[in-house]
């Protein structure tokens, strides 16, 4: 029974739109995979790749089309995962109380006997369960899918990749949140936590060709989320930490900011 | 009895816009109690400083005993809420929305909730969305109502609602008082609240001015009154009466302003042959004026 409770609620009212973004996530990483024997038969595309100049070549990852792991990291983890996870993460968290406030449904629902922490806490929780949920299906398609085109990325890699991005979306989506949850102002939480990720996606594809910027990087989540390189060399619990950390705290920031404020009318 | 809602120098101020000044206001349980005020006087602000959603300026507030600065959640079990600007989840349907709320509040019965949704003429069974004004605001009274909750607060309770409707609304209000529950309702008209009221207490920008069982108050209502005779009459006929003002008579027409009990003026008339009777409700403004020359020492305060 899906009005059981808020968590359930929220992942009830998800639910169309996360049919959708599975379908389209699957779709995603079908097709990248259909191209990988092409581009692992043909060496010249390897080589022109590796001549581009370093700053364009760390936009497209390690870009050594001849193994899976080389592949998959520049046509798919390098971009487009982290962004569909952060594009998830943010709006969904900017809306998880800024949104129902925009609403102005949240009145109605703290009327109820549920506290405002509970229903931080609840909507987070959903929010998590639909990433995770999103990252089991990109996982499958890659493992299933990868198996009929022999990509030989060890399964392990592959789910260590897609909890990578499942962290990064997270802890993005942890600070729209928060962000939501002090301000009740759903536009600026998106801004605010776009924001963020842009400057950290910048940041650390610059610092491949900027050597200032080399100590920079590690302030950008996107540090952390590819520099162990997990299609290669599997999770790295240290960033994995810091992800989880970081959303933490924001989660507890949202909690504390959110049970001291006036909701708005 | 023990006070249900309990308010002390209650004041709440934000920004620009006109909040709540040194509320202080008591109604024991079992009450129906009436609070009045024109649109923007600081009502939909005091009840959600009772909820808990906004914080007091100073003063305090507490319902059942509990101040309502610490743990509402719990103090909500025992509430029901309808908002004054109501907004639902457009895309759920009325049931399960109050499933939701069922759920929330520990309960898997809806079948209070179906009785009131066929008095009310709800239907439940389409999406939010789809459904008039009225017909939302039918689910939000009974979402408030179908746990039978301690007490109901209710902010503009009968807009958008039809007549029969706000009929029905009355008989679930006195259904509640006679079951024990304690009801505050919030309307910027007084005939609105008059029919179920105990007492009303009337708010203007942000102050409680009055407090007052409600025959006290309708003592005090001024009308006016424009009746049609079927001949001329003099002036003089009605003139110099208790309670009468404002008095104009041209040929048949008579028109004039009644303060408290229209006996003697109706006594007066059943000499003539009476065609029409018109009174006009008072508004707020007139309750306010009657009530500070009926008492001068409050209007001082």
């Amino acid at each position: 029974m899906l009005l059981r409770n808020v968590f359930l609620k929220t992942l009830r009212d998800e639910r169309r739109s996360l049919l959708w973004w599975a379908v389209g996530i699957a779709v995603l990483a079908g097709y990248t995979l259909v191209f990988y024997p092409f581009m692992r038969d043909n060496s010249d595309l390897t080589k022109l790749m590796q001549s581009l100049p370093p700053a364009l070549r760390s936009i497209y990852g390690q870009a050594d089309f001849s193994t899976g792991s080389g592949y998959l990291g520049s046509a798919l983890f390098n971009l487009m995962v982290p962004l569909l996870f952060l594009v998830y993460g943010i709006t969904q968290g900017a809306s998880a109380i800024a949104g129902e406030e925009d609403r102005r449904t949240l009145d109605l629902l703290l009327a109820n006997p549920v506290s405002r922490s509970h229903v931080v806490l609840a909507k987070f929780a959903a929010l998590c369960a639909a990433l995770v949920g999103l990252g089991v299906v990109l996982w499958l398609t890659l493992w299933l899918g990868g198996t009929l085109v022999q990509l030989n990325v060890p399964v392990g890699n592959l789910a260590a990749a897609t909890l990578s991005g499942v962290l990064l979306g997270g802890a993005a989506a942890a600070l729209a949140l928060a962000v939501g949850a002090a301000t009740g102002n759903r536009g600026i939480s998106l801004g605010i936590a776009a924001t963020v990720a842009l400057a950290g996606y910048l940041v650390r594809t610059l610092a491949a060709s900027i050597p200032a910027l080399a100590d920079w990087q590690k302030l950008s989540p996107f540090y952390y989320y590819n520099n162990h390189q997990p299609l290669i060399n599997g999770l790295s619990l240290g960033n994995a930490a810091v992800f989880l950390v970081a959303a933490a705290l924001c989660v507890a920031a949202a909690v504390a900011l959110f049970t001291r404020r006036d909701l708005a009318v | 009895m023990a006070a249900v809602i309990e308010a002390h120098g209650l004041t709440k101020n934000y920004g620009r816009r006109r909040g709540v000044s040194d509320l202080t206001l008591l109604v024991p349980a079992g009450e129906v109690f009436g609070f009045l005020g024109p649109n923007g006087a600081g009502k939909t602000t005091t009840i959600r400083t009772l909820l808990g959603f906004l914080r007091p300026t100073s003063g305090r507030a507490a319902l059942f005993g509990s101040d309502v600065s610490g743990h509402s959640a719990a103090l909500h079990r025992r509430i029901g809420y309808l908002p004054g600007e109501l907004a639902l989840y457009e895309k759920m349907t009325g049931r399960d929305l109050l499933t939701y709320f069922a759920h929330l509040r520990g309960s898997h019965d809806l079948t209070y909730a179906t009785t009131i949704a066929e008095r009310l003429g709800a239907d439940l069974s389409r999406p939010i969305r789809t459904l008039s004004k009225g017909n939302k605001q039918k689910i939000g009274l009974i979402q408030a109502f179908m746990q039978r909750p301690d007490l109901l607060i209710l902010d503009e309770p009968t807009s958008g609602l039809d007549p029969l409707v706000q009929q029905e609304f009355y008989r679930l209000v006195a259904d509640a008082k006679a079951a024990g529950q304690t009801v505050f309702l919030s309307s910027h008209i007084l005939s609105e609240v008059d029919h179920v009221a105990d007492r009303v207490g009337i708010i203007r920008a942000g102050r409680l001015i009055v407090v007052e069982a409600i025959h006290t108050l309708k003592s005090k209502t001024v009308r006016r009154l424009d009746i049609q005779l079927a001949a001329a009459v003099p002036e003089s006929a009605f003139a110099g009466m208790p309670g009468v003002r404002d008095l104009h008579v041209t040929d048949a027409n008579v028109r004039c302003t009644v303060e408290g009990p229209l006996d003697g003026l109706i006594k007066a008339l059943a000499a003539h042959t009476v065609i029409t009777l018109t009174s006009h409700e008072p508004d707020l403004e007139e309750v306010f004026l009657a009530y500070y020359t009926g008492e001068p020492d409050h209007a001082a305060a």
